[in-house]
């Protein structure tokens, strides 16, 4: 849900040298807690850039691997807050239009579930990261802009 | 004694999603034009800082609910058993879950809180003397598949026995003699026909656009209720699945099930996804997919005492559109309160 309107708009650009970076709301009726937050399937111009790649920012602290934020079990990502998710593309993007892939990999559940178990000891991969009941299901592909 | 309206401020998420209403918006709305005063809320939508707010948002909250003379009902929370990600949470965990937000609840003025769908007995034991102590009830949503009488053959979602879930809470309310553990039921276990945005998203993605037209058309035809049936005689193995399943509806309880547990029962989910004007009736509207109707006679029936907080979640099917598109939650609500007054009598 609300896949479209993920990244907020005019938030893609450049992170100097270092890659890029936008901002993400939750994709979803509620926030969650941190650490529920697996991390990204990241997508540009077909070249994916993988967990290790991404670092996102929220609550007033320093960007945080998403190892890191696996940790953040009694911290919330309110759903009124964007959060910055920075990936690593040393040089950047070349200026002008880019086709990004985006899927957020929550774990937000309602109760018990049958693969508990299984997702903790294996946990999928962001865009492996389905369920009946998770918000997002496929990758959703944004035009975007370096400018 | 009486049925009193309220409105879960999940109703309006969309428009908190693009920044548009916050809960002092949410709160005016219902005092100017739904004339209504009964609050549900997401924690983890609602409240910044969640679950450890701040003392300025508490006293803001209780400002918000006094200046619109409002009363809070539900505060809703969640269980995510993921979420500390080296082990699935154990029914300890939730109870202490479960006390956090019941001391949330309490510190915001709520009378109970919504807890997860098939909440197992052992955990609502666990954080009964917190309930007990802070005069904050834990009433657990009844939503679409558990029963209200049991079922063992229902499995494998929300908790170990959902089938079982609703008479293993009463056998521990009889057992205990409690009265701080209960139900939220969700209209939905009552459904008597599918979901017109569920049918209208189904059409705008099918492939076969003919068939799709060809449909549209029969559903002018067939009662709605009939719909998915009668595409299954007249167009079989010609839809996917999950195609399919967009024109079938489920229920899993009757509005008289609900007689058995009223004593328990601390507030409704007075779910809707579409509410559209009766034919021949201007200005009057109803759920085609819900029986508010029967539901509201049984309450009535049964002297019942509590609120029916409109739960309106019909944006999300229309999300994929563009912002023109969307629905408009707020139009929406103020037509599921207007059969809530016509049905209650008010």
């Amino acid at each position: 849900m609300f896949d479209k309107y993920m990244v907020k708009e005019g938030s893609f650009q450049n992170n100097g040298q270092d890659g890029f970076k936008f901002q993400v709301h939750v994709g979803d009726y509620r926030g969650c807690f941190l650490s529920l937050v697996r991390g990204y399937y990241v997508e540009v111009d077909g070249v994916e850039y993988p967990l290790e790649k991404q670092k996102f920012e929220i609550n007033g602290k320093p960007p945080r691997t998403f190892d890191e934020i696996a940790k953040a079990v009694w911290e919330h990502w309110d759903f009124d807050d964007y959060a910055t998710l920075y990936i690593d593309c040393p040089g950047g993007l070349s200026k002008g239009p880019h086709r990004l892939g985006l899927m957020q990999g929550a774990m937000v559940q309602y109760g018990w579930q049958p693969h508990d178990q299984e997702w903790i000891e294996n946990t999928p991969l962001p865009k492996d990261l389905v369920g009946e009941q998770t918000k997002q299901k496929e990758v959703y592909y944004f035009d975007v802009e370096i400018k | 004694m009486a049925i009193k309206r309220g409105v879960s401020f999940y109703s309006y998420q969309q428009e908190q999603f693009f920044g548009r209403m916050d809960y002092h918006d949410m709160a005016k709305e219902m005092h100017d034009n739904l004339k209504c005063d009964g609050v549900e809320i997401i924690s983890e939508a609602t409240v910044p800082g969640y679950p450890f707010p701040s003392k300025e948002f508490l006293a803001d909250w209780a400002n918000t609910m006094a200046r619109y003379d409002l009363k809070p009902v539900a505060l809703d929370g969640f269980l995510d058993p993921l979420r500390f990600r080296d082990h699935v949470m154990n029914h300890r965990e939730a109870a202490e879950l479960l006390k956090l937000e019941l001391k949330l609840a309490h510190d915001m003025g709520f009378t109970h809180v919504r807890a997860m769908t098939g909440l197992p007995a052992d955990v609502a034991e666990r954080a009964l003397d917190t309930a007990e102590k802070l005069n904050v009830a834990i009433a657990w949503e009844i939503h679409l598949p558990i029963p209200i009488k049991p079922n063992p053959a229902i499995k494998g979602l929300f908790c170990e026995s959902p089938g079982t879930a609703v008479q293993d809470t009463v056998d521990f309310i009889k057992k205990t003699g409690t009265t701080k553990v209960g139900f939220i039921p969700d209209m939905g276990i009552f459904n008597k026909a599918p979901y017109i945005d569920g049918i209208e998203r189904t059409l705008r993605h099918m492939e076969d656009k003919g068939l799709a037209e060809d449909i549209r058309a029969l559903w002018k035809e067939v009662p709605l209720s009939e719909l998915g049936t009668e595409i299954d005689k007249r167009y079989p193995g010609k839809l996917t699945q999950a195609e399919a399943g967009a024109f079938h509806w489920k229920k899993c309880a009757d509005p008289e099930d609900l007689v058995e547990i009223l004593p328990y029962v601390f507030s409704f989910h007075g779910k809707c996804h579409d509410m559209v004007e009766i034919p021949g009736k201007p200005g009057q509207y109803e759920e085609p997919a819900e029986d508010f109707e029967k539901v509201i006679q049984v309450l009535k029936d049964h002297n019942w005492d509590g609120y029916i907080c409109t739960e309106f979640e019909g944006q999300r099917a229309w999300q994929d559109m563009g912002r023109e598109n969307l629905v408009d939650e707020v139009e929406q609500v103020r037509r599921n309160h207007e059969m809530m007054r016509r049905l209650i009598g008010e």
